[in-house]
């Protein structure tokens, strides 16, 4: 081993003053973008003499977030590449400096041809850009792809800017969101899963007082949360008391939900759980980590947030209590009913910068890549590897790998290139997970679709939330915070809703209402 | 002696025209320029070349149009800026963040390096030097995060042991109270013993025979750490000081960033944070560089202000 | 040297040495809290929060980084680049400071303040870009270490190291007919190894901690150096990254604590040796004494 490293040490020490001593004259190694738009043509009679001989691999360069530690191997990229004869040039960069790489490449002229933005607040950012052009609009051409054709309209139209398509999206579930919960505890403490506010609120009590663990200690409690008013428990509880999903009707006019009284409920609730020690005292400044941590090592009982979850959270969980078990549960009803927050059903999207193609039908191209990836065959590849590698089938459904390890590495940094998912491409295999609680899981956020709260503003634009919108969320997120904890009351929060309208909110107010 | 050189130099040169004697200074010195040019270079290329970039905060720069084809819109983010209702808070906050830093931070590398400095015994002294220096190397996220096992009221460490004492839990992470000793303990923490490579660097230097004739007075230890180590290491504090002033507005986004919450943002917000969400999280470019433009000219302010005094006592200043 | 042995110095000794060795037990106790945990297994960790000595030890999380090369890669070319980039900066570093020692130099104030000014100012991001994509330095290696070649604070610190020397040597020596580059390399970088070790300590530890340029300039992710891999797998398994980005942990589950602490203990020691190396150029008056003696 030692000699293996000193050896690499030496060729790359080799290697790198080589580098070194090359230095200016470094920039042409496959790394000149324009040389790839400078071609056009070439690939355009490609396509055309496609009948005669099988056509040169199209190139496309391309830029994905990398939401894993590694960057993967590149047995997956390569089958891709024969499934859509594309010689790709993929650049990873990693999740937490995804926007630093972006924006410079942007002003600096040199993004590939497609580039992926993370989510939809990146695709807020580059909305004048894209209205100024900088982007090829890709709705008109969609209708003559196979696949790219099946993509659901509705959420085609929340990615829109102007009315005009720019982006393909990767699906998303509508709702993830639910209540995972210590089955074990509830049994314990005689109590059946939630399915009203008051039950929820009488299992956290349970948890805390009737000692669920049975070490004879107050040494537990209700709910873990963390410091995420959106994707912690709070927004999904706010849903719960039926607020609004960011904005609602009020008097026949949009208004933010912070200015209903369902709102204020959710935070009365939070106030009383964090009074009667209910939740971690320290939830407004708690990681993600910390919060999943305090469930696994037995403290808290309850989770919200991702259903999803359960999976991990179960490993954890029996890491430390092997008798420990977890359910979870969706629809939980408050005085106005059921209903869970929806998100826009998409995730991270794809743009195609007129900066590296040049042409039209360098795009149509480019889509056909795209198109290619969400045929059966190279879908299946990227959500679950290979068949007899990194799953099994069984009945029409894919059985993941237990060694989740090789998947991380393999084929999960892959689902960056994603286009579409479950709803959109029949074909795609279902999961099917050993786990009962994570099939179940599976099926609640399916059955969310049902009772959806949506946000009315996703396509609707307005200018003063795109400049001052975030700074404008702080001064609510603070009082939401405050008043949970008791430091301010409802003359308090009030006045930081003041101050929210006069700061640039009731700017945003109108336009949405314009 | 060297100002006789230089007096002979330029009475033989009376004749000649003013420049022509500076221009034979310069002659004289052209190994030094020399040397200094590679590094001028440097400069020129990767820091002043990019400096143009300043312009955009007095644009409304779009990444698209560039520097060139942006729109000016001259001192309108400065107007923002300065209208921008928790301005004065926001100031205030970073000026006694940075007080508090200069006051009970900065000392301590002197006096940690001081005392190293009095360890005989080698092994102890390396041992010590090498731990000290070991938390530089932690993120700010990782420190943060284990500071939050310390000190969460849930089942931090410290609030544990407070309670087996029997007193009240404190809620150090929520709390005005707490977050700036919070914020001045984790710097301590994680820079003093990096802090002190320099002045350990500068004591090396010194002239050991200055001690022995100190010894030979009767001068006990602490007398001859003021009045041979302080003062041998007095230049380099001098500069380390001015360097530090006009670094006033610098005070490390990403630690105060995971260190703000809700509940202690009314004293923890500072320049920093704030063009976050107001400016980079809204790819509003020109704001944000206008913001950094204003934190600059305090900082050059500050230390010409500090080079001044610095020189008139006598010092050389770092420029 | 000779030892104090008088009641005041033992007092003071005993003193000093107890606040010393208290210090260190505070500094060292987190990072050991990192390396047990990087021994230990993801519910030991859960359980109990800070851990000193693990009552489970597991291999499993240096395992798992070491299944592949990746790693290995990444420490080689952290430590290339470390090495070339050191040299390269404190060779224009240690000129460039040398000359601007010099009182008498004409134009030395003004070039000093020009050094000072880009402590305060610079153009932000995306004009550096620009300037290094000119320059022809993208993907390459020289984009880690040219852009950053001299660093301003160092600069200033070597300056006033070389201006404190004493002049009675140079002098000499310019009288035995030596010029500025002789008394340089002979005479002034001898005498300066205490501030060489430092700033090459700086340069190297900046060189090692490098990774928003390596993210930027470097669009091979096969020529990543450690800090980029380090940094990804603190900001993923801290859970900074992970909502908005919104692949939920659905399919994306990020990396195990115990796994985070080994990266951070193998990205860290081999920088962590370096200064008990540089150590003995601290000694103290050594080189002075040897000199004039």
């Amino acid at each position: 081993m030692n000699t293996v490293m000193k050896r690499k040490g030496v060729i790359l020490a080799a290697a790198l003053s080589m580098t070194l001593a090359a230095g200016c004259g470094n920039n042409n190694a496959g790394n000149d973008k324009n040389d790839q738009g400078a071609k056009p043509t070439d690939g355009a009679q490609a396509t055309d003499k496609q009948t005669e001989k099988p056509a040169e691999p199209f190139k496309l360069s391309i830029m994905l977030d990398l939401h894993e530690p590694e960057v993967p191997s590149d047995k997956i990229e390569k089958m891709l590449e024969d499934i859509s004869n594309t010689e790709l040039d993929i650049q990873w960069v990693p999740d937490g400096s995804y926007d630093d790489k972006m924006n410079a490449s942007f002003a600096t002229g040199s993004l590939p041809q497609a580039v992926q933005l993370k989510n939809a607040a990146s695709l807020n950012l580059f909305r004048d850009a894209i209205k100024d052009g900088q982007f090829w609009e890709i709705g008109p051409l969609l209708e003559s792809y196979p696949n790219l054709s099946k993509l659901n309209k509705d959420v085609l139209n929340n990615t829109s800017v102007g009315g005009k398509i720019y982006a393909l999206y990767r699906e998303n579930a509508l709702s993830r969101q639910g209540v995972i919960f210590r089955k074990d505890w509830a049994d314990k403490v005689g109590l059946a899963a939630p399915t009203t506010i008051d039950e929820l609120y009488n299992l956290m009590k349970a948890f805390k007082e009737q000692d669920p663990d049975g070490n004879g200690k107050d040494d537990t409690f209700g709910l873990t949360d963390r410091s995420d008013l959106i994707y912690g428990a709070f927004k999904t509880v706010s849903s719960y008391f039926g607020t609004p999903n960011n904005w609602g009707e009020k008097d026949g006019k949009l208004a933010p939900e912070f200015m209903f009284p369902e709102y204020i409920e959710t935070m009365n609730f939070f106030k009383k759980l964090h009074q009667e020690g209910l939740i971690n005292q320290d939830f407004p400044v708690t990681s993600k980590n910390d919060q999943q941590s305090l469930f696994a090592s037995g403290k808290a009982g309850v989770y919200i947030g991702a259903m999803g979850d359960v999976q991990s959270l179960t490993d954890k969980v029996k890491e430390v209590n092997a008798s420990g078990e977890l359910d979870i549960q969706n629809r939980i009803e408050g005085p106005k009913g059921t209903g869970i927050w929806s998100t826009g059903g998409y995730g991270s999207v794809f743009l195609f910068p007129k900066s590296a193609i040049k042409s039209e039908d360098e795009l149509k191209q480019v889509l056909s890549f795209f198109d290619h990836m969400m045929s059966p065959v190279a879908a299946n590849l990227i959500q679950w590897g290979i068949e007899g590698e990194h799953h099994k089938i069984d009945g029409g459904s894919a059985i993941p790998t237990e060694d989740t390890d090789l998947t991380n590495r393999e084929v999960k940094p892959y689902l960056s290139l994603q286009i579409g998912g479950q709803g959109t491409i029949e074909e795609l295999l279902d999961p099917k997970f050993p786990m009962p609680v994570k099939a179940k899981s599976e099926e609640l956020i399916k059955d969310n679709e049902n009772i959806l709260i949506d946000d009315p503003t996703l396509s609707l634009e307005s200018k003063t939330n795109i400049e001052k919108g975030e700074r404008l969320q702080e001064i609510v997120k603070d009082a939401t915070y405050k008043y949970m904890m008791g430091d301010i009351d409802e003359a308090g929060f009030q006045k930081a809703v003041d101050k929210w309208l006069k700061d640039g909110g009731q700017a945003i107010i109108d336009e949405y209402n314009a | 002696m060297k100002a006789a050189t230089v007096k002979t130099a330029s009475i033989t040169a009376a004749a000649e025209k003013r420049t022509t004697g500076k221009w034979g200074r310069m002659w004289k010195d052209r190994t030094l320029y020399l040397m200094i040019i590679p590094g001028l270079l440097f400069f020129v290329i990767f820091k002043y070349l990019p400096m143009g970039g300043i312009v955009i905060a007095f644009q409304d720069y779009k990444p698209y149009e560039g520097l060139m084809k942006s729109e000016w819109v001259g001192f309108e983010h400065f107007e923002r800026l300065f209208s921008e209702p928790d301005f004065l808070i926001i100031l205030s906050n970073t000026l006694i963040l940075f007080a508090m830093n200069l006051l009970f931070f900065f000392p301590i590398p002197i006096i940690l390096a001081l005392m190293l400095n009095e360890v005989r015994h080698s092994f102890f002294k390396r041992f010590v030097q090498t731990v000290v220096y070991i938390p530089h190397f932690m993120s700010w996220v990782i420190i943060v995060s284990i500071s939050f096992i310390m000190l969460s009221m849930d089942r931090g460490l410290i609030n544990e042991l407070l309670a087996w004492m029997g007193f009240e839990k404190i809620n150090f992470l929520m709390s005005n109270e707490w977050f700036r000793p919070m914020y001045v303990l984790q710097i301590i923490w994680r820079e003093a013993g990096w802090g002190t490579i320099i002045y350990l660097a500068a004591m090396a230097a010194i002239d050991p025979q200055l001690y022995e004739a100190a010894r030979m007075d009767g001068a006990n230890r602490l007398r001859q750490i003021w009045h041979i180590t302080l003062p041998s290491i007095r230049s380099v504090i001098i500069v380390l000081l001015i360097l530090k002033i006009g670094d006033v507005l610098e005070l490390g986004f990403e630690h105060i960033f995971l260190l703000l919450n809700s509940m202690n943002q009314e004293v923890a917000e500072i320049f920093d944070t704030y063009v976050y969400t107001a400016g980079l999280k809204q790819g509003e470019y020109s704001f944000s560089t206008a913001v950094g433009f204003f934190k600059s000219i305090v900082g050059l302010v500050l230390i010409m202000g500090a080079n001044w005094i610095a020189k008139k006592a006598g010092e050389d200043g770092v420029y | 040297m000779l030892q104090d042995k008088s009641i005041g110095g033992r007092l003071f000794d005993a003193v000093n040495y107890t606040l010393l060795f208290i210090l260190s037990a505070i500094t060292i106790l987190p990072f050991i809290h990192v390396i047990a945990g990087s021994f230990t297994t993801v519910g030991e960790l859960a359980r109990k929060q800070f851990v000193i000595i693990p009552t489970v030890w597991s291999l499993e999380a240096y395992k798992f980084i070491f299944s592949t090369d990746v790693i290995f890669k990444a420490l080689s070319v952290s430590v290339g680049v470390t090495l070339f980039g050191t040299l390269f900066s404190m060779l224009l570093t240690a000129l460039m400071a040398y000359g601007l020692s010099k009182p008498h130099l004409l134009g030395r104030s003004a070039i000093m303040f020009i050094v000072v000014f880009t402590m305060l100012f610079n153009g932000g991001l995306i004009p550096s870009f620009l300037v290094v994509k000119e320059m022809g330095l993208i993907d390459s290696y020289a984009a880690l270490v040219v852009p950053t070649a001299i660093n301003a604070f160092n600069l200033i610190i070597m300056r006033n190291f070389f201006q404190n020397l004493p002049d009675g040597l140079e002098e000499s020596a310019k009288i035995d007919g030596a010029g500025y580059w002789g008394i340089f390399t002979k005479i002034v970088i001898p005498l300066s190894i205490p501030a060489v070790a430092t700033i090459s300590l700086f340069y190297a530890v900046t060189y090692w901690n490098t990774y928003l340029p390596a993210i930027l300039y470097l669009d091979d992710a096969a020529k990543w150096p450690v800090q980029v891999i380090l940094r990804q797998i603190v900001v993923l398994a801290s859970g900074l990254a992970g909502d908005t980005s919104d692949f939920g942990n659905d399919y994306v589950a990020p990396p195990a604590q115990t796994i985070k602490m080994a990266v951070i203990v193998v990205a860290t020691v081999p920088i962590l040796i370096v200064y008990p190396f540089l150590q003995k150029h601290f000694a103290k008056g050594a080189l002075i004494g040897s000199i004039k003696g």
